[in-house]
């Protein structure tokens, strides 16, 4: 089956916060969060759910496991607040849930898309700068646009300004 | 327990947006967002305020009882009474205000945060009571663009819905910045037309903001100049005659005096006031007048004295430009509040009935006296500054409904001082205001959530929004509240109403262009009428196509001339301060403040300034500084950035900002200077 995966087309990200806000209300703790650089930039950034998961494969108990949609779930019954998953993670994703003792990590929201919903990110994000589905078909949709404004660029002729981002 | 969905409007800007809350045996749980439903505004997303928006309803500082003052104002210290008290005492002080000073001794202060249905009421009562001092905190908003759109064009509302601006081959953002007052406006259909249909976009803004990234040009006025900038760019359109010469001469009238009162206006001359260089000011005309455009233009250009000229001259361009009156162009005012509209369309002015005719023309009066069954006075009344200056005076009593001037209105050092020379003062709320603190009766208010009513959105799209929620303790919704003080007051047969089904369904007979918007309508279509909505099912999406809301038919171009700001920069007050908004708040903070997920991103002010400025200064980021007007002074954290133009410096307006801005006000629109001061900046040694 095919993996379903949160894209970040940070391009279109305003930073307004509302994947964190949405996080939070769902989980308790924002487990998304935006990047803010002082030339504007703002980068939403949540678990990768990678494809050769390193927390996957080092986590003791089983609690971490790969779901039907692919995100790297999570069982908090069996987690017992080792840390390994933290360990070797690459991006620091997994967090210690201080009061609960385990770990706490972004699971797509396994509940809402257990009633057919999207992640609460996704649902909130007003630029739809997250974007969630097929991976490679949110791709292929992606290399099709920007091909296009190639084209478009292209039709504009030599010595004409670029009028929109490339993405 | 059960879940129930209730389709509710989103209770904060006015985009309008649609969501349900998640009822649970009179609590809101959560909020699910609206995807079943394509035609709406919103398309399902929220922004981080709408998806926190019923935070505030369960903070446990909501007001629960009525209060009675027992300190001095603005102390604080209430003790709690029965409804049955606080109307007695209300009523008694009405009749007693009423004897000694006559009914114009008493003021009513609407609000765009509440119902469409409760605006009505409110107007009502009070011109039940004989008075036609009436306004809202709108005054502060729209009342530059309002005025400048009606004088030009018959009307000042959004010509064309939100789509329209994917179908515009360019966009002025000017003085306004949805990226953050209005995110899913600017990620739906702003950012979108920008990234996936290739449409230009002008920023006017002395600030750069994460929207102004995707801009092709940035023009940065200083505060309260860009009039010189507006004034230039129609001088440019008209001198290199490229303005649309077609529509000028079949749909205007007024262009030579146009032409006349402009011709000095060189991108030169407004380059040394404004800080603009002319080659920029040249090259947005000629985009302007080349390209189908729509305009967003907001508080950055209303909230000034000379706004309304400002909003004249570029009603002016847009329609020497042609860009109005067909697909794929937008302009008009833009509300702050999910109900603005609610207050402007039932007249909520100190000089209208609520049928939008003057209270000075005879026959519209008669005609409402027919209806309502009661004389209607026939004077007109007091804006809100001048509502103010005259407490203890002229004005003795005020019935404020959930609005917060002590914050809102300007200077707010004179404010609280006014505030406190009341007679009388009674608050109508959810929290305990800054304001409330100076009534000498609180009166607690059911939220946004806990009853059912109308909003209408900056498209003009007329929603319902349905009780999702029960209101904590003994607090009311603000239609009852004054159902049952009108009752004291023995106006009990013009006000039996016990549903807002029942005041929508007078609204619809009373307010032409709601004529369609009935309960009815709306419970089948949640996606809301365009008004004017004439019939069940009929809106109106484009306004102007068959000609202007004038006599005449045509757009009336107004000579406007260049006005200096009141207060300009000098050697003791060296820098233009000016102030924005942040996407997590809204407005005196009185419900984003109440909400924990905002709160906490979003926790207090800073002064933005310039890199430059703060060498000169010698002040770092985090440096506790005072800031400080000819009216009072605040302290603040700097954050040094090259996002603020030098010369320029710019904080939050949720907080403080208003003890700084000047309480002068435009003759005619009786707009204040909210957003140009003269300031300083000292560090403070900690």
């Amino acid at each position: 089956m095919a993996h379903k995966k949160i894209f970040l087309d940070y391009n279109r990200c305003i930073g307004c916060k509302a994947c964190e806000v949405a996080c939070e209300m769902t989980h308790g703790e924002a487990r998304i969060k935006i990047f803010e650089f002082p030339d504007l930039f703002t980068v939403p950034f949540n678990c990768r759910h990678c494809e050769k998961a390193p927390c996957l494969n080092v986590c003791p108990t089983g609690a971490l496991f790969r779901d039907e949609d692919g995100a790297v779930a999570f069982n908090p019954l069996s987690c017992i607040g080792c840390l390994m998953c933290a360990v070797a993670c690459p991006f620091g994703i997994p967090k210690l849930d201080e009061e609960n003792k385990i770990m706490d990590k972004c699971d797509l929201c396994a509940d809402r898309r257990e009633e057919g919903l999207l992640p609460a990110c996704v649902s909130a994000c007003p630029t739809e700068a997250l974007k969630y589905g097929d991976i490679n078909e949110v791709l292929w949709n992606r290399e099709g646009k920007v091909v296009a404004n190639l084209k478009g660029s292209a039709e504009k002729g030599e010595g004409e300004e670029e009028a929109y981002i490339i993405l | 327990m059960e879940e129930k969905l209730i389709p509710v409007v989103c209770p904060w800007c006015s985009v309008g947006c649609r969501f349900y809350a998640v009822s649970v045996n009179g609590y809101i749980r959560r909020v699910e967002f609206d995807y079943d439903h394509p035609t709406i505004t919103n398309r399902g997303k929220l922004c981080p305020k709408g998806v926190a928006s019923y935070q505030f309803i369960n903070s446990p500082q909501r007001l629960k009882k009525p209060l009675k003052r027992v300190g001095e104002k603005g102390e604080g210290k209430f003790e709690e009474i029965s409804w049955e008290e606080a109307y007695g005492i209300i009523t008694e002080r009405i009749k007693e205000i009423k004897e000694t000073y006559g009914p114009e001794a008493i003021a009513f202060l609407s609000s765009e945060k509440i119902t469409l249905e409760e605006n009505y009421l409110i107007h009502k009562l009070s011109k039940a009571i004989g008075t036609n001092h009436l306004d809202f905190p709108g005054r502060y908003c729209q009342y530059s663009n309002s005025p400048a759109r009606t004088a030009v064009f018959g009307s000042s509302a959004a010509t064309n819905p939100f789509e329209d601006l994917a179908k515009a081959e360019m966009i002025v953002v000017w003085g306004h910045n949805p990226a953050e007052t209005a995110p899913v406006l600017f990620g739906q259909y702003i950012e979108k037309a920008i990234i996936d249909n290739g449409v230009e976009m002008i920023v006017v803004d002395p600030r750069s903001t994460r929207g102004h990234k995707y801009a092709s040009l940035h023009l940065k006025p200083y505060p309260g100049t860009d009039l010189a900038v507006a004034l230039a760019m129609l001088n440019v359109v008209i001198n290199e005659e490229i303005y649309d010469k077609e529509f000028v001469q079949e749909k205007t009238t007024g262009f030579d005096k146009l032409r006349e009162s402009v011709k000095d206006y060189t991108p030169e001359w407004a380059e040394k006031i404004s800080g603009v260089s002319a080659d920029d000011i040249r090259k947005a005309a000629g985009l302007i007048a080349g390209k189908r455009t729509a305009f967003l233009v907001n508080e950055g250009v209303n909230q000034h004295i000379n706004g309304f000229n400002l909003s004249l001259a570029i009603a002016d361009l847009i329609a020497i430009t042609g860009n109005i009156g067909k697909e794929g162009v937008w302009s008009g005012v833009f509300p702050g509040a999910q109900c603005g509209f609610c207050s402007a369309m039932t007249g909520i002015a100190p000089n209208k009935l609520p049928t939008g005719k003057l209270v000075t023309d005879e026959a519209s009066r008669a005609e409402l006296e027919r209806l309502w069954g009661f004389p209607i006075p026939d004077w007109v009344g007091f804006d809100l500054t001048t509502m103010i200056r005259e407490m203890g005076n002229k004005i003795r009593m005020m019935y404020m409904v959930a609005g917060n001037i002590a914050k809102s209105a300007p200077n707010s050092g004179w404010v609280r001082e006014q505030l406190r020379k009341l007679d009388f003062l009674v608050v109508q709320d959810i929290f305990l205001t800054d304001t409330a603190m100076y009534a000498d009766i609180v009166l607690p208010a059911a939220a946004w959530f806990e009853k059912t009513g109308t909003a209408i959105s900056a498209e003009r799209r007329v929603q319902r929004s349905y009780k999702a929620a029960e209101a904590p303790g003994e607090a009311k919704p603000d239609w009852l509240i004054i159902v049952e003080l009108a009752k004291e007051l023995d106006f009990g047969e013009f006000f039996k109403y016990s549903h807002p089904d029942e005041i929508l369904r007078e609204i619809n007979s009373v307010i032409p262009v709601f004529k369609g918007a009935t309960p009815e309508y709306l419970a089948e279509h949640l996606e809301g009428c365009f008004f004017p909505c004439s019939e069940p099912g009929e809106g109106t999406k484009i306004l102007f196509k068959k000609g202007f809301k004038t006599a005449d038919g045509k757009a009336h171009l107004q000579p406007v001339e260049w006005r200096e700001p009141p207060e300009i920069p000098d050697s003791e007050y060296p820098f233009w301060l000016t102030n924005f908004r942040l996407v997590g708040h809204w407005h005196t903070l009185t419900m984003s403040g109440e909400s924990p997920s905002l709160e906490k991103r979003w926790p207090e002010e800073y002064l933005m300034v310039n890199p430059k400025d703060a060498r000169t200064l010698g002040i770092k980021t985090d440096d506790l500084v005072k800031v400080s007007t000819r009216r009072g002074s605040i302290l603040v954290r700097a954050e040094v950035t090259n996002h603020v133009r030098e010369g320029v410096i710019a904080i939050p307006n949720h907080w403080d900002n208003n003890f700084l801005t000047l309480d002068e006000i435009h003759e005619k629109t009786k707009m204040a200077e909210l957003k140009a001061v003269a300031a300083k900046v000292e560090k403070v040694e900690e």
